[in-house]
């Protein structure tokens, strides 16, 4: 199953947060792989801690694939290489953790002819493999969005499914701006369509994901004085109401991570170890992260709303 | 350095090439059946107007016309000396049973060739071959073959050639691509070298590299590609039997997991694997000491059978309602 | 006890053909040279003649045999269609027997494209093996335009560019065997409108020179086979054979070696099937076959497949 993280915005915790839902869905024993498709700013190497991506592949990261420079990706097993101590050694019932990295420098590429037959390429022979491909999109309306939603087109794709999270924080122009993105012109939909999408099949194949969302009765408010509290209550109440006006709403909506303190300061993966034995971590957060990734294959959170 | 020289040798050097080298890949083919034998001609014919070699005995096998790859580059040597090559690799796509699907790339060595490119008709002329420009140890890139993982960019990648190959055919509109369940590729990389009178007698080194790389270097009296290749394909194919199989049985959680999930999630091995163990069937004569070695140390077929009938303990258990995990110790 | 087993579907076999020492042709006929009436034919032949004698003289080195030499004409009905071969041909024939030519051989120019349900351009097309340029190391797939072939490496145009990468500016093509400066090449094989494929004049000639070599498989069988004349011509093109033996008497169709007389506007065609050819991999059963007759009959053959070609071009056309 191909998951595709987008944004409309940068710095809305899209990749953090699809980073750890690739770890928690690999956890108990699904193979994963993860894409960095952020191709502007591929960064994801960071999340998981692996260094040698970090510095950048030289040659055979996904720029060079999707130019035709190389006939395979570089692949990073996770559980191997990452420097995090609380990642290894790899879980006894995990399955794998790839990292598939962007190059080194490698800045936001025009399409070429055959861009788009050799990413549908790569989404089928991982397919063959993985239980999840989970592809880390620029933020906006970008190439590798419309990359994808082209490959996705193809007929050879037609079997696969293909699943989308949109990320977006708990403001009012994070809800408006991703509303554009999906509804809006030259957004998901309306490039899916011109691409040979079917419309509806397409709508429904679409979840919106609530990134660092405050909530109020979370311990990190609990000094807050009442006036503060009140208005705080107010205004999520505001944003329910803008989010479902915008198909938004909870029907769509596929979860919701609360706001916390760790990943505010670092972008890393949540592990047990952090939320259980350091405690510097929420629960709550680890307990979204790992919704979330039971909610991708969930058939019954991706029946057509209508 | 002087040395004594040497008579001549009245005896001719043997036929055949000194040096093969080539890579194997091997996946389930992505589709939900085995692939009847008409559409498996179809899916093979890679050249128009070419031959897709079938046959039925002792399992089925279709085997793709070869194809050629023009390749001017340096050739992977171990010391990283730079030498060149220009010539053509061959490959080729093999199904077995309708069910598993390989690549198989190859080049021959030639023992030695000019400094300078030849017209392309010359090389055409010798399909599968790349000259070396100048000198060349084989020992050198018969290492350097094997590792080739490991070495900087830019050298013969017979590896490319097998996997475009795959996904190429992966990708055809012929397959459904619901294969029965997920599974990773496998590669063996291999050399062939000519025994050398007086150094190393014919043997094989096969060695796991890790979990989806395999190489294997053979030392033979005579080196024929065809022979060889299939050989390779043989043993590649088998390796991944064996390696999907147990990796299968450990996702299971067959032994440790109770009740029949384990069996029901190993079901779509007992249907579509089972019966592809045939080692060393299709294997040449002069090649076959060779699977007999192998099947000593690590003994590929002694597995296999202890792996397949711990799973059918399993399944007659669960037949007769007895929970197969009470009777593993711990 | 040794026991042996075959299967015939894993094992094919691949015909043999009979061979001559040289194809010898005495020339392509278009529209326009016909519709210029008789005396544009007379002329053509009467030109080639002594160059056609020419090359009868200088195939002797047959290894002391009698020299094997047929000859052949090629009409175009690919192109464009014209007259008919009942009133073509017997005008061909008397003109070229007017300057002393026999033609064994005539090929029609659509032969090349299909035969029945045989597409020899399609088989010629199935094994062209690009000639790799320096560093091509097998981890990209050749670079193709659909539809050309090139003797080198294009100009890079509109490659897919980064965001703020630096620009590169205009280089040149190169030929691949180039010495020191280039003649670079791109031929056109074939277009298609409405998912017809029309395949390219110098491709065809590519054929044509297959053809003539015997090189030309399909599933291990002859391509195209001659037939021999019927006592009048036909008149439609299409009810005459593909390849028809005019000459009882002729030696074999295909040759071990090739040698057109050609009027010089031919030379770009043939610069252009020389591209094609040079990248152009024969079946090794079938080079393998021709170099054991060779050797056999004592002959020398150059394993190059454009080596076994020869030309004589005069001028005016
Ligand atoms: N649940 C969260 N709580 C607090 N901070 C978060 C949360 N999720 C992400 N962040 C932080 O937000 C910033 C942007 O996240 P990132 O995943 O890089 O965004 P994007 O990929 O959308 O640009 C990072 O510093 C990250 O650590
Ligand atoms: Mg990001």
């Amino acid at each position: 199953m191909l998951i595709f993280a987008i944004s409309d915005k940068g710095g809305t915790g899209r990749s953090v947060t699809s980073a750890n839902i690739a770890y928690r869905r690999a956890l108990p024993g699904a193979d994963v792989c993860y894409l960095d498709f952020d191709f502007g700013s591929p960064t994801s190497a960071a999340v998981f801690d692996v260094p040698s991506a970090l510095r950048g592949t030289e040659q055979a990261g996904l720029h060079s694939y999707l130019r035709g420079e190389v006939a395979e990706p570089q692949r990073i097993d996770i559980w191997a290489e990452t420097e995090s101590a609380g990642l290894r050694p790899r879980p006894a019932q995990a399955g794998q953790l790839v990292l598939l990295p962007g190059d080194r420098g490698g800045g936001e590429f025009v399409l070429g002819s055959d861009t788009v037959r050799r990413c549908a390429d790569l989404f089928l022979r991982l397919e063959e493999e993985f239980e999840i491909t989970l592809v880390d999109l620029s933020a906006g309306r970008s190439y590798a969005a419309q990359l994808v939603l082209e490959a996705t087109a193809l007929p050879e794709l037609s079997s696969v499914t293909a699943r989308w999270l949109v990320f977006h924080r708990w403001t009012r122009q994070h809800i408006i701006a991703a509303a554009g993105l999906v509804y809006g012109d030259r957004g998901i939909m309306a490039t899916g369509a011109s691409r040979g999408h079917e419309r509806d099949r397409l709508r429904d194949s679409v979840r919106f994901v609530r990134a660092a969302v405050p909530s109020p009765s979370s311990p990190m408010f609990a000094e807050l004085r009442p006036a503060q509290a009140l208005w705080l209550s107010i205004c999520d109440e505001d944003l329910t109401r803008l989010a479902s006006e915008h198909k938004l709403g909870p029907m769509l909506t596929l979860g919701t991570v609360p706001l916390d303190p760790v990943l505010q300061w670092r972008e890393q993966l949540i592990t047990d170890e952090d939320v259980l034995s350091s405690q510097v971590a929420n629960l709550e957060t680890a307990q979204a992260f790992a919704d979330l990734a039971a909610a991708l294959t969930d058939d019954r959170r991706w029946q057509s709303p209508l | 350095m002087t040395r004594p020289s040497e008579p001549f040798s009245t005896v001719s050097p043997p036929a055949g090439p000194d040096l093969l080298i080539g890579e194997v890949r091997t996946a389930l083919l992505q589709h939900s059946v085995a692939l009847p034998r008409a559409a498996a001609g179809q899916l093979l014919q890679l050249r128009h107007g070419e031959r897709v070699r079938t046959s039925e005995r002792p399992s089925g096998q279709a085997v793709s016309p070869d194809l050629l790859t023009g390749v001017d580059c340096p050739l992977p040597t171990a010391s990283g000396r730079a030498v060149r090559g220009v010539g053509t690799a061959t490959s080729r796509a093999v199904l077995t049973e309708g069910r598993l699907l390989q690549a198989s790339v190859r080049v021959r060595i030639a023992a030695t060739g000019g400094s300078l490119r030849l017209p392309w008709g010359h090389y055409l002329a010798r399909p599968g071959t790349v000259e070396p420009s100048g000198r060349l140890a084989g020992a050198d890139l018969v290492d350097g073959h094997l590792s080739a993982d490991r070495l900087p960019g830019g050298a013969l990648d017979l590896g490319a050639i097998a996997e475009r190959l795959l996904t190429d055919l992966q990708g055809r509109r012929v397959l459904d691509r619901r294969a029965p369940f997920r599974s990773r590729r496998t590669r063996l990389l291999w050399t062939a070298t000519r025994a050398e009178p007086g150094g190393d007698g014919p043997g094989a080194l096969f060695t796991i590299e890790d979990g989806t790389l395999r190489t294997l270097r053979l030392t033979l009296e005579r080196v024929d590609p065809v022979a060889v290749a299939a050989f390779c394909e043989d043993l590649a194919l088998h390796d991944w039997l064996l390696t999907t199989l147990v990796q299968l049985v450990e996702r299971s959680g067959l032994g440790s997991a109770p009740g029949p999930e384990p069996l029901l999630r190993l079901r779509p091995a007992v249907d579509h694997l089972l019966h592809l163990w045939m080692p060393g069937a299709r294997v040449d004569r002069a090649l076959a000491p060779i699977w007999a070695g192998l099947e000593t140390r690590p003994g590929f077929t002694r597995q296999w059978a202890a792996t397949v009938q711990r799973i059918r303990d399993h399944l007659a258990l669960q037949a007769i309602g007895l929970p197969a995990h009470s009777y593993q110790g711990d | 006890m040794d026991t042996t087993f075959r299967e015939v579907s894993s094992d094919p076999r691949t015909t043999q053909l009979p061979l001559s020492h040289l194809s010898l042709e005495l020339g392509h006929l278009y529209m326009d040279d016909f519709a210029a009436g008789p005396g544009r034919l007379r002329e053509q032949f009467a030109r080639v003649k002594p160059w056609a004698d020419a090359a009868r003289a200088a195939a002797t080195r047959t290894g002391g045999r009698r020299p094997r030499i047929s000859t052949c004409f090629l009409i175009d009905d690919y192109f464009t269609r014209f007259s008919s071969p009942a009133e073509v041909l017997p005008q061909v024939l008397a003109e070229a027997a007017e300057c002393g030519l026999v033609i064994d051989y005539l090929a029609r120019e659509s032969a090349c494209a299909e035969v029945g349900a045989v597409r020899p351009a399609r088989l010629a097309e199935a094994r062209l093996v690009q000639s790799p340029p320096l560093g091509s190391n097998g981890s990209r797939p050749p670079a193709t335009e659909v539809g050309w072939l090139s003797n080198g490496e294009r100009s890079p145009s509109d490659q897919p560019g980064e965001a703020m990468q630096a620009a590169a500016g205009w280089q040149p093509p190169r030929e691949i065997e180039a010495r020191r400066h280039s003649v670079f090449l791109d031929v056109e094989l074939w277009d298609e409108h409405e998912g017809r494929r029309t395949w390219s004049c110098p491709f065809l000639a590519a054929v044509w020179q297959l053809l003539r070599l015997g090189l030309l498989r399909d599933q291990g069988q002859e391509v195209l086979a001659p037939v021999p004349r019927e006592e009048t011509f036909p008149a439609s093109w299409d009810s005459l054979p593909p390849l028809v033996r005019l000459n009882p008497a002729a030696d074999p169709f295909a040759a071990y070696r090739t040698c057109s007389v050609l009027a010089s506007r031919f030379l770009p065609i043939e610069h252009a099937v020389r591209v094609i050819l040079a990248q152009w991999s024969p079946e090794e059963s079938v080079l393998r076959q021709i170099a054991e007759r060779a050797e056999r009959e004592g002959l020398a053959m150059p394993d190059d497949v454009t080596d076994r070609i020869n030309y004589v071009f005069h001028a005016p056309s």
